[in-house]
């Protein structure tokens, strides 16, 4: 990939403030996304009157991150993809996914959306081998890790980073201690660097390190939880991250800069993730691919641009009711 | 009736499966006691918050359960004429029996009741499946302090709380019943030697007051998080693993103690 490329992209202020083209995007974009950009125009000439078209408006109007994976991984689709899940069913006491396969290749993000309930979490969790599939087999790097011992898991996971729904940092510790505890766990690192990670980290997410750190995970607002859980689950510099709604209940601008953070992971070091979010416009900002959930099943997975030019009478209400 | 026999089959292979993991989670704990990473800063804090922070109830209980002791053993000694003996009753009572049972019952009560609670609350928090997604084994960062600190503690509890039992006799003794502190202490201790000593020196009531203190720990302990682990359905059922801990630690607690006195005294005779 060219630094040009990588620059024009991982620099452009999100949201876009207007549809101003970036100056001088490589050529082959250009033939690739005229389609778009045509598509785009025509809309803003009529005012947009539903929500498909705006997103489609704002995907014409920054290069989508599919496009930018496509140019900077064209043969990542011959190499063994790094998360797959392979027709996997659970159960608890009722059935809860069932034939679920997705796949996510390495430096994608991948959003899984869905309505609540569907087995969203689960699915990161199957990821995570917290729980096990009854049927199926998950694989990272294609290794089957449904039959891994306890011990097993427990090493596969340090090459993962989890932000949980709840946030679920430690209550006992300290915002510190809670950042601070991966690299404790699993680095040789000594104090002073630790200290250095916390803060970079803390600093990552918008969060003022001196001001955070003392703090108990009880004193924060919900969103700081949330962007200290970025924090804790970025510490080790993961290879694969897993966000479990990292934006709800969040403001608009904390949301667009959670966005903005999960592409410059995925952009500047290549970080596969796979996105649990309800907040659909930030889908559309940051998935190369999307996965909706719906009544047990994937009832679709494909880019963006596909998703927002579907027909499916039930990707239209979900996107159409949001 | 082939419904309620299968119910029943089910519902006894639950249970079996339920004391299986009891101890399954009791073996995995102790063993890794002896595993690399050692959690130190972890186990002093448990043994700051078994035993410390239970001293105070200890005291209270037990100066109170020897002054009590020695009042009614007085009366029935005075029928007898026979008030100089009472040390020799509170010594044995609290010593052999009372002041394990009490210091557990009151270790279940405050600590395994709070033990079940945090794990509990951490569980509906996701904030176990955090510690396993960090790589860290919960049993090992959180269960092995706890049963190791219930192991070391509860005997020194049971220590004090024999202590202070034995001084609360001498103070009713002395003030109510007219026994000379000398008299009263020199009872205490012929009682004590009166049972025998195992290796020569170390008194056979002793035995029996520090072999039951540490079963108890590891009940109290191992009975908290497995119901703390094991927690689901929200806030409600952090209430339902704590009250269920209380239950079943204090009545394992009292049927144990059965059993092991039995056993330690034929063992104890020979
Ligand atoms: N440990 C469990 N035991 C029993 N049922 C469970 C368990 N965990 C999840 N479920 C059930 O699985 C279903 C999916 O749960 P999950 O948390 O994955 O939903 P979700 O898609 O993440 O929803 P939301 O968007 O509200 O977070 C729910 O109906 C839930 O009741
Ligand atoms: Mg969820």
């Amino acid at each position: 990939m060219s630094d040009d490329t990588r620059d024009a992209a991982g620099s452009r202020p999100l949201p876009p403030t207007g549809g101003v083209e970036p100056a001088g995007p490589p050529s082959a974009e250009q033939s690739a996304s005229e389609e778009r950009r045509q598509d785009g125009r025509r809309a803003s000439e009529r005012r947009p009157t539903t929500i498909r078209r705006a997103i489609r408006d704002e995907l014409a109007e920054e290069e989508s991150t599919d496009e930018f994976y496509a140019e900077t991984h064209p043969q990542e689709h011959r190499v063994t993809p790094v998360i797959e899940l392979d027709h996997v069913y659970l159960g608890f006491d009722r059935p809860i996914l069932e034939d679920v396969s997705i796949e996510a290749r390495k430096g994608e993000t991948i959003c899984l959306v869905g309505e609540s309930g569907t087995g969203k979490s689960t699915t990161l969790k199957l990821i995570l081998r917290l729980l096990v599939p009854d049927r199926g087999n998950v694989c990272i790097h294609g290794e089957d890790i449904t039959n891994l011992t306890f011990e097993e898991a427990l090493d596969a996971r340090q090459h993962m980073g989890m932000v949980f729904q709840s946030a679920a940092l430690f209550d006992s510790m300290s915002v510190f201690e809670n950042v601070a505890y991966p690299l404790r766990e699993h680095t040789a690192l000594d104090d002073d660097e630790i200290e250095h990670r916390v803060r970079e980290k803390l600093a990552f997410v918008d969060l003022d390190p001196d001001q955070v750190m003392g703090q108990l995970p009880s004193q924060l607002s919900g969103g700081m939880r949330k962007r200290v859980g970025i924090a804790r689950g970025m510490a080790n510099n993961p290879e694969i991250m897993l966000y479990d709604e990292p934006t709800s209940g969040l403001d608009p601008l904390s949301t667009g800069t959670i966005t903005r953070l999960i592409m410059k992971l995925q952009r500047e070091l290549d970080v596969t993730s796979v996105v649990v979010s309800h907040d659909i416009r930030s889908v559309f900002r940051m998935a190369t691919r999307v996965a909706v959930l719906n009544e047990r099943r994937i009832a679709f997975f494909g880019t963006p641009e596909e998703m927002a030019a579907s027909d499916d009478k039930y990707l239209r209400d979900f996107l159409g009711g949001s | 009736m082939p419904a309620l026999t299968e119910r029943l089959a089910d519902a006894s292979k639950q249970k079996l499966r339920t004391v299986q993991d009891y101890f399954g989670l009791a073996g995995k704990a102790l063993r890794f006691a002896f595993v690399r990473p050692f959690y130190h800063q972890d186990l002093v804090q448990q043994m700051d918050e078994i035993g410390v922070k239970s001293l105070g109830i200890v005291l209270l209980t037990g100066f109170f359960t020897g002054m009590v002791l020695a009042l009614q053993s007085s009366v029935q000694l005075q029928t007898f004429g026979a008030t100089m003996y009472i040390g020799r009753l509170v010594s044995a009572s609290m010593i052999r029996e009372l002041g394990p049972v009490l210091a557990g019952l009151m270790v279940a009560g405050r600590v395994g009741s709070g033990i079940a609670a945090q794990l509990g609350s951490m569980r509906v928090t996701e904030q176990i499946d955090a510690l396993n997604t960090l790589g860290t084994d919960p049993i090992k960062k959180l269960v092995t302090p706890r049963v190791l600190g219930a192991l070391i503690m509860m005997p020194v509890l049971t220590v004090i709380n024999d202590f202070v039992g034995i001084l609360g006799g001498n103070l009713i003794s002395t003030l109510l019943v007219g026994v000379p502190t000398g008299l009263y202490w020199r009872t205490v201790w012929e009682q004590i030697a009166s049972d025998g000593f195992t290796l020569r020196f170390i008194p056979n009531d002793f035995v029996q007051g520090l072999v039951k203190p540490f079963v108890f720990g590891g009940i109290i302990a191992i009975t908290a998080c497995y119901f703390g682990l094991n927690t689901t359905g929200g806030t409600e059922g952090v209430g339902q693993s704590t009250t269920r801990t209380v239950v079943l630690s204090s009545i394992l607690i009292l049927v144990l103690d059965y059993f092991l006195t039995q056993i330690l005294l034929s063992v104890l005779a020979v």
